[in-house]
């Protein structure tokens, strides 16, 4: 009897130590599969994904044989792309006292080529490649860890691969270093003009174009930006107005998203732990090359009071939504809709995904069309409010505002009719079945098939 | 297909490894004989600013109507003026765009002028039409903002002579003047537009390797077909419920299907052509996702209310008592 205990101490550690290496194997094995990430056994990728992930599928070229100097690849290629050739030219790479040849990047096997991935450009630039790294330790929002992001996306993974290959163009901005220094000229000046950023930082969910030059940073660049010198550093002094990079990117450092305390807006977060309040000194430091630090700390708490009254806003309706869900008043439910088609424990036990923290991020297709409203409540206008108070720019606000009080008066109208719809079936004990309407068609049904 | 195209082995079938400098004589020659062709073309057309510079012989001063134009240019260079009324621009009677649109009235700087993207835009819906803003936040647009005002547009619209392509790059590439050439017709169907594809895969490649300007296109084209699929599903529900509900019943789903077709589609189509990941996305494929599921859910409302009102509507299930 004195013993048992000491020994049946040895059944959750032995277990601990069967489980923790089963874990490890598990999830090397499930990121083994013909696609990438998490999820890699449950998709194939499309042959363009070879450009946007090339450390996971990139092929080279089999049409052409031989190894080639760099001075041959030029010569050919001035024929067959001769954009490209005219790009290196004007390039430092082509201008250095030892010049960096196509064949330095790619390889100079034709049957064996690469696309240059950020370890093939940290080469030589160390400095920026470690600090671009060093981002992953900051967590999501990242650049760095942009593709992990996108890959283990559930609702990448559910989707048919060519409808989402956009997803991975942007976020391709952790596999390659042309997003901000496009090729083949990867001139660093470029990257500092906020136009650089906007291919991706632009469109509903994250404004950042938009919000950004309507502000008077933004009308400063706009009308003055032309004439500044783009080759000087991102330092205090060096620029009238800020751009994204000057905040972001300040001195240079490649951490671009070491900074970020409201988590892209896009849940509720505490923003005076220490941690965020670290950050905030960093945010009040920036500020301070040409603001008052006190002026500066005020800004950004009135950043965290749009965020709370934002959150009251959606907060809202998403108890009004989690309510009908209680009542079983989503109209279909979601037994009664097109499962999405990774989610095997939606098979079994099918559930309406309300909130951040129940996989919103998927609410915007197979879903009712309240909860398609509150998506776009939470994912559109909440997140276009937050960047424009991020960016000094308070129409947006106004406007994201406005059209979260809009979403929610429309939400709780809509919940009124689903409620009366279905208290009067209740009654009459018939309804409508959703399933022909909601489970057959051309998409719905190959979207079940092809992801 | 296209992954075999290599000029410096297609044109004879020269071993590229063994014999190099044969290779880049090709090459050459081969740019050479593009340009050469070029300027007996605007030689003998007169079109171009740089003709008059080769044939010594100034265009003439003055103000011209567009019947003055097409007058002179039906003799100088036909082929022209034959492409631009084979386009949307020029097709219909009166023209929608046509010469002095373009080119303004005289000589002077006409051909510069209309190489710069804003006498499009002015016409194309301003700067923020879908058309405008899905090119204006492609990479492509980005680096012309930035990058314009130090061009050279004096430079024909061929062998990456800009850094990135403008409007007129690609859709009147090497002067081409049938704009409607690299340009789908009909958003919903692919058959006879393979040409379309053609024509602008070898703009693209210009500047980009051929196989990624392949697997580029087939990608779009998916992603397109995938689009028409939404609208397909949505199509045939709304037929359907045509013939169970008034024309009062569907309006705001008729409306919400005509956006669909006419701008979400459209969306995806112009992100894939302007290699504008948002237009692809966040203005295309969950835009049409929103379109579908409101769709469905508008017909889904009319049912429930016709099972409630209508004791005798043969669809009905039991109360699932969820």
């Amino acid at each position: 009897m004195k013993h048992k205990p000491v020994r049946y101490v040895w059944v959750p550690i032995v277990i601990a130590l069967l489980a923790i290496p089963a874990g490890f194997v598990y999830v090397n094995w499930s990121k083994s599969g013909s696609g990438a990430g998490l999820y890699s056994r449950q998709w194939l990728p499309q042959a363009v994904f070879a450009y946007w992930d090339p450390d996971d599928f990139y092929d080279s070229v089999q049409t052409m044989k031989g190894t080639f100097k760099g001075k041959e690849c030029v010569a050919c290629h001035e024929g067959v792309t001769p954009g490209i050739v005219k790009d290196w030219r004007a390039s430092r790479h082509s201008q250095a006292g030892k010049k960096v040849y196509c064949s330095d990047c790619h390889g100079n096997d034709h049957q064996n080529l690469h696309l240059p991935t950020p370890d093939v450009c940290g080469g030589c630039h160390a400095t920026q490649h470690g600090q671009f790294q060093d981002e992953k330790r900051y967590g999501f929002p990242s650049h760095a860890l942009a593709m992990e992001r996108a890959l283990d996306a559930k609702h990448f993974v559910d989707k048919p691969k060519a409808e989402v290959t956009a997803c991975l163009q942007c976020h391709s901005v952790a596999t390659k270093c042309d997003s901000c220094h496009t090729r083949h000229r990867f001139n660093a000046a470029e990257a500092r003009r906020p136009e650089g950023c906007i291919t991706c930082h632009s469109g509903p969910p994250h404004p950042d174009d938009e919000t950004y030059f309507a502000s008077k940073h933004g009308q400063l660049y706009l009308k003055e930006g032309q004439d500044w010198d783009w080759s000087k550093p991102l330092q205090k002094g060096n620029y009238k107005a800020p751009t994204c990079a000057y905040c972001h990117m300040r001195n240079g450092k490649h951490q671009v998203a070491d900074k970020s305390i409201w988590k892209f807006g896009i849940r509720q977060v505490n923003p005076l732990t220490s941690n965020n309040e670290v950050k905030r000194d960093q945010w009040v430091k920036v500020c301070s090359d040409c603001h008052e630090a006190d002026w500066s700390r005020q800004r950004l708490a009135e950043l965290d009071k749009e965020r709370k009254q934002a959150w009251q806003k959606l907060y809202a309706a998403e108890r009004v939504l989690k309510d009908l869900r209680a009542d079983g008043m989503l109209y279909p439910a979601a037994e009664e809709r097109p499962p999405y088609p990774n989610d095997w424990m939606g098979r079994y036990l099918p559930y309406e995904r309300i909130g951040f923290f129940e996989g919103q991020a998927s609410a915007f297709f197979n879903v009712s069309p309240i909860e398609r409203d509150y998506f776009e409540m939470w994912y559109f206008d909440n997140l276009g409010a937050y960047k424009g108070a991020a960016h000094a720019d308070p129409a947006f606000v106004a406007k994201g505002h406005a059209a979260m009080e809009r979403k929610l008066t429309a939400i709780r109208r809509a919940a009124n009719v689903l409620r009366t719809l279905g208290e009067e079936e209740k009654a009459i004990g018939r309804r409508a079945a959703p399933q022909e309407l909601w489970l057959k068609g051309e998409y719905t049904e190959y979207n079940r098939e092809h992801n | 297909m296209l992954d075999g195209y290599d000029p410096c082995v297609a044109s004879d079938g020269l071993s590229r490894g063994k014999n190099l400098s044969a290779a880049r004589a090709m090459s050459i020659l081969q740019r050479a004989g593009v340009n050469a062709v070029f300027m007996l073309l605007v030689f003998f057309t007169g079109a171009g600013g740089t003709a008059w510079a080769a044939g010594d012989d100034q265009p003439p001063a003055g103000e011209f109507s567009n019947g003055d134009c097409i007058r002179c240019h039906r003799k100088t260079s036909p082929d022209l003026i034959d492409a631009w009324q084979q386009s949307a621009h020029g097709k219909s009677k009166p023209a929608v765009a046509n010469c002095v649109t373009c080119h303004g009235n005289t000589h002077q700087g006409a051909t510069k002028k209309a190489r710069r993207n804003s006498v499009c835009i002015d016409c194309h819906g301003g700067e923020k039409d879908p058309v405008v803003h899905s090119y204006a936040t492609s990479k492509h647009g980005i680096i012309l903002r930035l990058e314009q005002k130090e061009w050279d547009w004096s430079q024909p619209l061929e062998q990456a002579n800009y850094r990135a392509p403008g409007c007129a790059y690609c859709h009147l590439h090497q002067g081409n003047h049938n704009v409607s050439a690299g340009v789908r017709q009909d958003i919903m169907h692919t058959t006879k537009q393979e040409d379309v594809a053609e024509v602008m895969r070898a703009v693209c490649q210009d500047c980009h390797a051929p196989r990624y300007v392949t697997r580029l296109f087939e990608n779009g084209e998916a992603m397109l077909n995938i689009g028409r699929m939404k609208v397909r599903e949505a199509a045939g529900l709304l037929q359907q419920a045509r013939t169970e509900f008034s024309p009062e019943e569907l309006t705001a789903t008729e409306q919400r299907f005509n956006k669909m077709r006419s701008h979400h589609l459209k969306n995806v189509l112009l992100g894939v052509g302007h290699q504008s990941p948002d237009y692809q996305w966040w203005h295309g494929h969950p835009a049409l996702d929103g379109d579908l599921l409101r769709i469905k859910g508008g017909i889904g409302e009319l049912k429930r209310l016709r099972v409630i009102t209508d004791k005798t509507a043969d669809e009905v299930v039991r109360q699932t008592g969820r």
